[in-house]
């Protein structure tokens, strides 16, 4: 709990100071909720006095005591307002701080990072779990010192007045803590099967969700569902489970400090009829004994929000340790754009290598297609290029520098990539294509959109470039965003064009005005084509053909027909294709 | 939905079906618990009145704390009780509503469930019902409890003195002004808030999905314009929001339990009179300050109803989902002949957003006919009204000369294989999911028909053959493999009408072949309608349906249509340039095929 509660107060980092000061005010806040019990108690003594001596009671004590629990309110929401002021917002000012931040992080570790690691998983860390902490972090750490704080400063009284009666409540305390410590262990040992449940879960529900058409044209309905019921099933037992460990702990602590209060009642009646201790302080002990610990109570429970923002940190935390990809890297102008791959292996785990000993060059201004069987490493090829992924051995030079020596930022200067898999975010047509250059102006964004044979269709939209990408209404088609994406590229304007040509489900009218498309973005470039059609292929300066992880062949369409070999098959097969019949 | 919008609560209560009981029983020993918990009141108080009556000794005093303590152990005891029974009462709503859900998503249109992002689902499913369980389980008990006990308190003040009652309940009336201005535009507010959240981290979600675009174009965060902005107007909408509700905020907590303000004043005032005892007043000092906590916790609840209120509304809107009729009737039939006539649609129902307008469309039992048409003419749309993802606007679908919807969706999904460039596997073994098909085809069978589908070489290179999980096979099957799998369980099913949506669309270029042969295996003898971007592998279709902005324009055989429809024509010939391009060049080359 007090690690936690360490790690929030660390990540408050520069606010640390408005933190701290407001735990000052809230203690005199809390301060502030005891006066008008400790009035109580000094009324009451007072009005049993009268009662003893048979006389009035004083109409000044009916006054004292209505403006002293009126002040007390006023200065008690001085001080909770003040300490609001100075610490409610920490939360949201760091956690918007930090989003930032994670976006660059993300955006400088190794594509792998996101295969490696579960990526919902990583979602609901920097969503979720950061809008808890955002929420909760700074109130858990007042309600931990404010909780602490006032349980001391009440002991401190007691042992003025009545050690026993401290040493009651601090073992009253004691025993809590230690079923608190139970609870903790506990949720500990349980995080990781409850983890587990709900990942079981998530996973049952996207298969049941991604089959639904499936089960459904086979009238199988019966098989998925069966599977989502016991996930969730399971998912509850396990929770139940839980619940039922925990719940004799938290009863245990709750007794504890109640066992505790009884005792206080005990050893200070018992010290009053002794003449130790006044009446007016036995009623005051007594009145307090019933709030005595509340404080300690909220802290139990705010250690349940701090096992969920303990896990939320840990998340952040092993994300902004991920090693970036360019720590070392420098700003570098490459001369040239000359590509060259030296005995270049890689793989995505260590065990296995997806790409072996390559060797290879790619002069500057020149074509070169990458052919071979799917899965035989031609997109991770590409990826290597723009440094999405380090080499394992060997290296890869562009001007004849090591990409390691670059930023990210410098490298990917030099490159502009169009994915198989169109990516568009959901934001106006402008503004995707933008993303391309952020600095351009409107008149550029038209012209790469006009190069891209986009520009027609945009403006037939109802809302033209300010058509937002993705909603109802406005779907594109798989060949529409394609282009747009190869406007983005287009704007970019770099040296080098990385292409994974999609053979996907373009319209045949499609099909022709993103090739017409490619051709204006690729005029004078260094570029490395992912290649499925024929003609693509064919009049490349250099085709490289990757089978099984290595370069099998390599020359142009001429030299490589006359060989035995992949190639070969590939373009027989190839053309017995484009002859389909049904 | 919005006509109707039901009361989020009574929404909760339709689904504690089973445990019932058992949230009654939770409900009743939290009761009880408040009950118990009076008793340690009561013993101080005697113990006070000992020492004012001046007759206290060791021994009652003894005792007294002896019955306190048996009062906060009933209490504690049948809080945990009522604690346990609230959350698995809570849990088993979670899974009915899970469970519920699932069902619903079963029966509604699949146009409806496929219009989703499988992640928001799966979200809402998992994670947005998960959130309604610890305000749930705790409210059971806990506010239940929370406020009969004031109320309890209340009611036991005005029976000592009715001018005490009042007294109690000055603090809590005053904390309603600063209240009532903090609630005065919550609901508006909240919902503002909420809204805020999300797209702050929608936007997140799909920064991380479109990493590769991120780390290819974007020079910093903060170029990316969207991100920051909508970072930064989260804080600033939220802090707006915050400090504008600090003042009233920490005004109500600071009076609400402040209950002594007006018992102590006027309970001295009545003592002063002589019309309330000093051991009454001692014991309205007591009640007054048990009141404090759970006048407190009341409040944090109704931060927590409102997080509740959202989970439950999002769930509500999924259980809401239009369902599809079932006659569940089998008609037995002659013929499959399929018929769309007069078919209008669209997806919501209006004129005004119609994607496909009068179509008449016969094609005969045993047949080929191929749909083509540039993108956003309705294609697909056709295809999936024939197979009831949606139904028709106006006009009618029909098979064998019955209407689709006097079919039951049984017998509907049993005439028709619908294969869909979707190749997605389940989590089983290859050799199930091929079998998914048919259930009760025998193993022999399951292979034959992956044999038929060009499948048996690649799954008979895997270590474990046929009873490889997916899973494990996934990452090493192309996506024609899988594909393969697929039109390999259609071919098991055997259905009469097979529809092929733009299924040979993500196919490697070297397994075409085999993929062609697979289809050819699915579609002989069946009635066959293929959506293909490649006009090539179509051109032998005994009819070709050309649709434009969801109209048909024309319809013939392929010779027929070179001749007289200009936008297949046009459509032919982007084709054949297509194949023949280049991309050094730029320039399309026109050749013979």
């Amino acid at each position: 709990m007090f690690k936690t509660m360490k790690r929030i107060i660390r990540w408050a980092g520069k606010y640390q100071k408005r933190l701290w000061l407001g735990a000052v005010f809230s203690f005199f806040s809390s301060f502030m909720t005891a006066v008008p019990t400790m009035t109580a108690a000094y009324a009451l003594d007072q009005a049993i006095q009268a009662y003893w001596r048979n006389s009035r009671i004083e109409n000044t004590l009916i006054w004292q005591s209505l403006w002293i629990i009126v002040f007390s309110i006023a200065f008690n929401f001085l001080f909770s307002y003040l300490k609001a002021v100075l610490q409610e917002s920490i939360g949201y000012e760091v956690a918007s701080g930090q989003r930032i931040h994670l976006g660059d992080i993300l955006k400088r570790v190794p594509l792998g990072y996101f295969s490696r690691n579960n990526v919902g998983e990583i979602l609901t860390g920097v969503t979720t779990e950061l809008s808890t902490l955002e929420l909760q972090g700074m109130k858990m750490v007042d309600v931990i010192i404010n909780g602490y704080a006032k349980f001391i400063a009440i002991l401190l009284c007691f042992i003025w007045f009545s050690p026993a009666a401290a040493f009651i409540s601090a073992a009253g305390v004691i025993l809590s803590a230690l079923a608190l410590s139970g609870i903790s262990k506990n949720s500990e040992r349980t995080a990781g099967v409850t983890h587990k449940s709900m990942e079981a879960m998530s996973s049952a529900a996207i298969e049941y969700i991604r089959g639904l058409p499936i089960v459904k044209s086979f009238g199988q309905e019966g098989v998925s569902i069966e599977r989502f019921h016991e996930a969730s099933r399971a998912l509850k037992d396990i929770h139940i489970k839980i619940e039922k460990g925990y719940t004799p702990f938290n009863c245990l602590h709750l007794f504890a400090l109640k066992l505790a209060s009884m005792g206080i009642v005990l050893v200070c009646a018992w010290q009053t009829l002794q003449g130790q201790i006044s009446l007016a302080y036995f009623l005051m002990f007594v009145l307090f004994s019933f709030v005595l610990f509340g404080s300690v109570e909220t802290i139990n429970e705010a250690s349940h929000t701090l096992g969920v923002i303990d896990s939320a940190m840990d998340k952040l935390e092993s994300l902004e340790n991920v090693k970036y990809i360019d720590e070392d890297g420098s700003d570098i102008r490459p001369d040239s754009c000359d590509i060259v791959f030296e005995n270049v292996s890689f793989g995505y785990e260590a065990h296995s290598t997806v790409l072996k000993d390559l060797n290879f060059t790619i002069p500057q201004n020149t074509t070169t297609a990458i052919v071979g069987p799917s899965g035989s490493g031609k997109s991770t090829l590409c990826n290597l290029i723009a440094r999405f992924y380090d080499v394992n051995s060997g290296k890869i030079t562009l001007g004849g520098r090591d990409l390691r020596e670059f930023t990210c930022d410098s490298l990917l200067k030099n490159i502009s990539m169009v994915f198989q898999n169109v990516y568009l975010f959901r934001d106006t047509i402008r503004n995707n294509i933008k993303f391309g250059s952020p600095d351009a102006t409107e008149a550029e964004i038209v012209a790469a959109a006009k190069a891209a044979c986009c520009h027609d269709f945009i403006m037939a939209l109802p809302q033209g470039y300010d058509t937002i990408v993705g909603e109802s209404g406005s779907s594109l088609s798989g060949g529409e965003k394609q282009r747009i994406s190869i406007a983005r590229a287009m704007l970019k304007n770099a040296p080098i064009v990385i292409l994974d040509e999609a053979t996907a489900s373009i319209d045949p009218e499609n099909e022709h005005l993103i090739q017409e498309a490619i051709s204006a973005l690729t005029h004078g470039k260094t570029i490395i084509i992912i290649a499925h059609r024929l003609a693509t292929i064919e009049k490349a300066d250099q085709i490289l053909v990757i089978d099984g992880g290595t370069v099998a062949q390599k020359g142009t369409h001429e030299e490589l027909l006359r060989q035995e070999g992949t190639y070969r098959k590939f373009i027989a097969i190839r053309e017995k294709a484009e002859g389909w019949r049904i | 939905m919005v006509h109707q919008k039901e009361n989020w609560v009574k929404i909760l209560l339709s689904f504690t079906g089973s445990c019932r009981g058992k949230l009654g029983l939770s409900v009743f020993f939290a009761v009880f618990s408040v009950a118990g918990g009076f008793i340690p009141f009561w013993a101080v108080y005697q113990i006070l009145r000992l020492f004012i009556e001046k007759n206290a000794d060791l021994n009652a005093v003894l005792i007294w704390c002896l019955i306190g303590t048996a009062g906060y152990f009933i209490r504690i005891v049948f809080f945990g009780i009522s604690t346990i029974l609230a959350h698995i009462s809570a849990y088993t709503i979670l899974d009915n509503i899970r469970s519920e859900i699932a069902d619903r998503l079963m029966q509604a249109s699949l146009g409806e469930v496929m219009g989703r992002r499988i992640g928001s689902l799966k979200n809402m499913i998992v994670d947005k019902v998960e959130e309604i369980e610890p305000p749930l389980a705790h409210m059971i008990p806990e506010l239940t409890s929370n406020l009969l006990l004031p109320v309890a308190i209340f009611i036991w003040m005005l029976c000592l003195d009715w001018r005490m009652g009042l007294a109690v309940v000055i603090a809590p009336l005053l904390s309603m002004i600063p209240m009532g201005f903090l609630m005065r535009n919550f609901n508006s507010q909240y919902a503002a808030y909420m809204d805020a959240n999300n797209r702050v981290n929608s936007i997140i979600v799909e920064y991380i999905e479109g990493i590769e675009v991120v780390k290819a174009f974007n020079q910093s965060t903060s170029s990316y314009e969207k991100f920051a902005e909508a970072v930064q107007s989260f804080k600033d909408f939220t802090l707006a929001w915050f400090q504008g509700t600090w003042k009233t905020m920490n005004l109500m907590t600071a009076i609400m339990p402040t209950t002594l303000l007006g018992v102590l004043p006027v309970g001295l005032l009545l003592a002063q009179s002589g019309s309330l005892s000093p051991t009454e007043l001692a014991m309205c000092v007591i009640l007054s300050l048990s009141i404090v906590g759970p006048l407190m916790k009341a409040i944090t609840f109704i931060n927590e109803a409102k997080s509740m209120e959202y989970a439950v509304e999002a769930a509500n809107e999924l259980l809401h989902l239009p369902v599809l009729s079932d006659s569940g009737k089998e008609i037995q039939l002659t013929n499959t002949d399929i018929s769309l006539e007069d078919v209008t649609f669209s997806y919501d129902g209006t004129p005004e957003n119609q994607v496909l307008h009068h179509i008449h469309l016969f094609m005969p039992q045993g047949s080929f006919t191929a749909l083509t048409g540039p993108s956003g003419s309705g294609k697909s749309t056709v295809a999936r009204l024939i197979s009831r993802f949606w139904d028709v606007t106006g006009g009618f679908v029909s098979i064998g000369g019955k209407n689709v919807k006097e079919l039951s969706i049984r017998q509907l999904s049993e005439l028709i294989s619908f294969v869909t460039q979707d190749n997605f596997l389940f989590d089983c073994s290859l050799k199930e999911n091929i079998r998914l098909g048919n259930p009760n085809a025998t193993d022999e069978e399951v292979y034959a028909a992956a044999k038929a589908a060009s499948c048996d070489e690649f799954i008979s290179r895997l270590e474990k053959g046929y009873d490889t999980s997916a899973g494990d096979a996934g990452k090493r099957l192309s996506g024609g493999e899988k594909q393969r799998i697929a039109i390999a369980r259609a071919i098991l099913k055997n259905a009469p009408i097979v529809i092929l949506d733009e299924a040979t669309a993500f196919t490697d270029p070297e397994n075409e072949d085999k993929i062609q042969k697979s289809i050819m295996a699915l579609s002989k003898g069946k009635t066959l309608l293929v959506i293909a971007h490649r006009l090539s592998t179509i051109q032998n279709a005994d009819q070709i349906v050309v649709l434009d902005k969801g109209k048909i324009v024309d319809c013939g055989k392929q010779a027929e249509l070179l001749d007289r429809c200009a936008l297949y024509k046009s459509m032919w010939e982007a084709h054949i340039g297509a194949r023949n391009w280049s991309v050094g060049e730029g320039k399309e080359v026109v050749r013979n095929v």
